[in-house]
């Protein structure tokens, strides 16, 4: 599944409609950046995280509009002077035409010149884009895998708290780079010593960043065992955004589903559908978690909503997964087995074929409970025969089973060799409060999660204008004062 | 070093001699330890001799197979994590160890035995998908589990003997036990009554005397002259409200609605 990963995280949700304000003529990407640099200095400066974060939102659509050029350009505009860090940048850049540089160069020189020493922020957020040029290109990936540790190396020795929003994004970029050199688990020790480094930081974008890419390293490689150890040794930063909380949650719903742990893995799968990015802009990753979620649903006994397989962005993508729930719904192991084999690539590459095999005993199940909704009485060699299975002796043990646990209300009289089906119940147990105290459970948890947020820091705005105020009636009095002063010592002299 | 060698060859001769004496393998197999970790072989790191890991993962094996011999799972537990190594970290750099699924899929039908579910699905999940369908000793438990699950217990019986290797006989005896605690109660769900004579089939007792002390075990109530057992209905308890459960569930719904508004 490549390409979940990559759409997951660099999506970027308008939170802030103000913020998106469209530029009224498109600019050059070479000047964009410039202007997020000068963003990223604001931040900075007034130690403000909200512009790195506008910054950052850009990311993606900028980066498809990355040239050895722009990128060229820009490093010559932000990089005034010529020192060693200019050159050195530049050096990973192929050699471009003559005429394109000095045409990006000349409009932009004489405005950068005010920002003659640029911060380290400004020369991450550089290399971050660095990076993601190289590894756009098949033949510069292995520079780019050169490049990004060694920024990695750079960004912790630096270990400015300003940094942490763009810290976050390079490790996802040298997560990336190892994936593609095919190299991940060698990334794993740096990648665990760098999430302690965070941890003991408070650096929370980069510990939930850097937790997503151990889980997935770990899960891809189906170290299931290691990866549900590192879960319970961590705790995932509440601050974290959306889309890395969603990637976590899925990752948690994937471990949870190995561990037989149903009703778990449902509860982080649904979490992460609901935090997910908007299908249409994430498809891949949306459609990775509905697969899983899925699967789950039906291994927990459930049928998924028939609606959710006519879904534009899932329709094509689960129809394998729509034969099976077809499967298990009729209760056929034969039917099961032959959707299973013809699908069984599919299932393969989702790394959901284990999980599916699992679900065997959920068709028998469902079988056995059709018919004891259809029968009020079945001989035992009937049941065999309906539901295929190899021998009577095997269909009175499996029928036992299916009591013992609940899925059907009958008995088995051996004597004679059938099943006797008891009626339904009432309907007024205490299992019914149970299932309403489920629901229940479940919207008063969406209602909280949903309330509103308050933007961070939100209340120093304020607070800083509550200042400003202060201090000019602090500036209006002394004038006042000055003035009468003024008046007073003025004043003999007319 | 050369002391190591020694203590490996005569290992060697001793576990595939004909009658394999357990406990000069234990022995000696504690003398390879201390070893192993003066070289620094039993958790090898950086770059090692490709050789002597081979050895180390021959010693290691071995004390797998011993420890289940000599039936002392926490034992075979400790073999196995150690094995762990050899298995994923160096699973490029050197040749496929022959008994890798043997030990493999032992430790499979320990997990299973013990009920491990979880776990061995854990497990089962870092091996590739026609190793699971193809290989022997990793396909008798994976069967076994499938059986074990759905309830065909009868399969689970028939198969006991067909152990891909000598070792995983050692189990039958505790998964007979597990799967007889299992038919009992779903029988006891299942039935009102069973003669006894179907009882011992159910249960697969040979005679009535086992079944007889299994019986009493359970609880069961054993009629002798009419040969029949009668198991107690758990739906004829009355049912009682969760009193606690309805109030506690109460209270939390106000505190929520009161947060709500």
């Amino acid at each position: 599944m490549p390409d979940v990963e990559m759409t997951t995280t660099e999506e970027k949700k308008p939170e802030n409609k103000e913020e998106e304000q469209p530029a009224p003529q498109p600019i050059s990407p070479a000047a964009e950046i410039k202007n997020n640099v000068a963003l990223i200095e604001r931040a900075v400066s007034t130690i403000e995280p909200r512009f790195t974060q506008r910054v950052l939102r850009t990311l993606t659509t900028l980066r498809k509009k990355l040239t050895a050029g722009v990128l060229r350009s820009a490093i010559e505009s932000i990089f005034v002077k010529d020192n060693a860090l200019k050159s050195s940048l530049l050096a990973w850049l192929p050699e471009a035409s003559a005429d394109e540089v000095s045409m990006e160069i000349d409009s932009t020189t004489k405005s950068g010149a005010d920002n003659a020493k640029p911060i380290p922020e400004a020369e991450m957020y550089i290399r971050l884009l660095l990076i993601h040029f190289l590894l756009a290109e098949e033949d510069t990936q292995e520079k780019a895998l050169e490049l990004a540790n060694e920024t990695a190396e750079k960004m912790q020795a630096l270990n400015r708290r300003s940094m942490d929003a763009i810290a976050a994004k390079i490790w996802f970029a040298v997560d990336r780079a190892y994936e593609l050199a095919g190299e991940v688990a060698d990334a794993r020790p740096m990648f665990l010593a760098a999430q302690r480094t965070a941890a003991l930081r408070h650096d929370d974008s980069a510990q939930a960043a850097l937790l997503n890419c151990l889980l997935r390293s770990y899960v891809s490689n189906n170290l299931y065992d290691q990866a549900a150890k590192l879960v319970s040794k961590t705790t995932f930063p509440t601050s974290a955004s959306n889309a890395q909380l969603s990637r976590y949650h899925y990752y948690l719903g994937r471990i949870r589903a190995v561990q037989l742990d149903y009703s778990g893995a449902h509860t982080h799968l649904q979490q992460a559908i609901r935090r997910a990015p908007p299908p249409k802009v994430a498809p891949g990753f949306y459609q990775a978690v509905n697969k899983m979620f899925v699967v789950v649903e039906l291994l927990m006994g459930d049928i998924p909503d028939r609606s959710l397989f006519r879904h534009p962005v899932l329709e094509k993508a689960l129809k394998a997964y729509f034969d099976i729930v077809k499967a298990v719904r009729t209760g056929s192991l034969s039917e099961f087995q032959t959707t299973f084999n013809t699908h069984a690539e599919q299932f393969e590459e989702d790394s959901t074929h284990t999980l599916i095999l699992r679900l065997r005993q959920n068709v028998i199940k469902t079988g056995i409970r059709r018919l004891s909704l259809s029968y009020s009485r079945i001989s035992l060699r009937d049941i065999c025969v309906k539901l295929h299975l190899d021998s009577e002796e095997d269909a009175e043990y499996i029928v036992g089973k299916a009591i013992r646990d609940g899925v059907i209300d009958a008995k088995i009289v051996h004597d004679k060799g059938w099943m006797e089906c008891g009626t339904q119940g009432g309907g007024y147990g205490p299992e019914v409060s149970e299932a309403f105290g489920k629901r229940i459970a479940f919207c008063l948890d969406l209602h909280n999660q949903s309330a509103m947020r308050y933007p961070l820091n939100a209340h120093r705005k304020e607070l800083l204008a509550a200042e400003g105020a202060r201090e000019r009636e602090k500036e209006l009095a002394k004038e006042i004062q000055d003035g009468d002063l003024d008046e007073d010592d003025l004043g003999p002299d007319f | 070093m050369s002391q190591l060698k020694a203590l490996y060859e005569e290992l060697g001769r001793t576990f595939y001699s004909k009658q394999c004496d357990l406990n000069k393998c234990t022995a000696l197999l504690s003398k390879l330890k201390i070893g192993l970790i003066e070289a620094g072989l039993l958790l090898p790191q950086g770059n090692v001799n490709l050789g002597d890991l081979v050895v180390a993962r021959d010693i290691l094996e071995i004390g797998a197979f011993v420890s289940i011999r000599s039936r002392d799972v926490p034992s075979f537990d400790r073999y196995f994590a150690q094995l762990q190594t050899f298995y994923v970290d160096y699973s490029e750099s050197l040749p496929a160890s022959k008994r890798e699924y043997a030990i493999r899929g032992l430790n499979l039908i320990r997990l299973l035995t013990q009920n491990r579910i979880a776990d061995f699905h854990t497990t089962l999940e870092s091996l590739d998908a026609d190793v699971i369908a193809e290989n022997p000793f990793i396909r008798h438990p994976v069967n076994l589990e499938r059986w074990l699950m759905e309830g065909s217990y009868s399969k689970v019986w028939n198969a006991r003997e067909e152990a891909p290797a000598e070792e995983y006989k050692f189990f039958v005896d505790s998964l007979m036990g597990t799967i007889r605690n299992e038919i009992a109660s779903c029988e006891e769900a299942a039935y009102e009554s069973l003669p006894l004579k179907d009882a011992a089939t159910l249960l697969f007792f040979p005679n009535q005397s086992e079944l007889l002390k299994f019986a009493q075990q359970r609880g069961w109530e054993v009629d002798l002259t009419g040969g029949t057992i009668t198991f107690k209905r758990k739906s004829e308890e009355k049912i009682e409200i969760p009193k606690q459960r309805l109030i506690s569930a109460s209270l939390a719904y106000a505190r929520e609605l009161e947060q709500i508004v």
